[in-house]
């Protein structure tokens, strides 16, 4: 059920470019461990964990226990069509900008 | 919910530098293509669209849309600041209002470009 603070919690889980980046992972694999996800990631499977963490709190991704590994999937309820778009957009405005701050430092380089 | 995207920067060069840098189109994927100017073309990847209006070294705004999608406008603005400019985007997607209602009115940007998004999307 979309109350409120779930809507808080989405918002608050997307606002941070790492973890909108590993929800857009995890959307292309369908689902992994944490320590997949870590491979393609500069980052440690711990950090990716406590992200995955924040995204499972706001109802964003589901886990499943197989064998020694938590296995997490995104899941599509919370996500109402309006969050994933935003999503989805954000995460192209990130690397759009990112690439005119490269071009700018180059024109100046 | 009202579906917007808003993103800020602050870019370490003038407006009109940044301006040049946002008509070099590259930024915005390989073989990406900006007309700055009123009705100019836009393109970049799979999107295409047109500009809505431009004033340079201040801003613009444009639409694109995917084949089959609904159109999206993008409003970019730039603004002096000490350390250089401060580029503001935000993208909505005003037409989503049409799908909350169930109207089956379509834009399609490639032969609407005369007429007035703003006016349509209402």
């Amino acid at each position: 059920m979309a109350t409120v603070d779930r809507t808080d919690a989405v918002f608050g889980a997307l606002a941070d470019a790492g973890r909108r980046r590993l929800l857009s992972e995890l959307g292309e694999r369908g689902e992994a461990s944490a320590t997949e996800l870590a491979r393609g990631l500069p980052v440690s499977r711990q950090a990716v964990q406590k992200q995955l963490g924040l995204l499972a709190d706001a109802g964003l991704v589901g886990t499943r226990r197989a064998g020694r590994e938590v296995l997490y999937r995104p899941t599509p309820e919370p996500m109402s069509d309006a969050v994933a778009w935003m999503a989805e957009m954000g995460g192209q405005w990130d690397e759009r900008l990112a690439a005119l701050e490269r071009q700018i430092a180059r024109r100046r380089g | 919910m009202e579906p917007v995207v808003e993103r800020e920067l602050v870019l370490p060069a003038g407006p009109e530098e940044v301006w040049e840098s946002l008509a070099e189109p590259a930024w915005l994927g390989d073989d990406a293509q900006v007309d700055l100017r009123p009705a100019g073309d836009v393109r970049a990847g799979s999107r295409t669209g047109f500009v809505e209006w431009a004033d340079a070294p201040r801003g613009l705004a444009f639409w694109w849309s995917e084949e089959g999608e609904e159109a999206t406008r993008v409003e970019i603005a730039l603004e002096e600041v000490e350390e250089g400019t401060r580029l503001t985007v935000i993208e909505s997607r005003p037409l989503a209002l049409l799908d909350a209602v169930g109207s089956d009115l379509h834009l399609d940007l490639g032969v609407e470009r005369r007429g007035t998004p703003e006016l349509i999307a209402r």
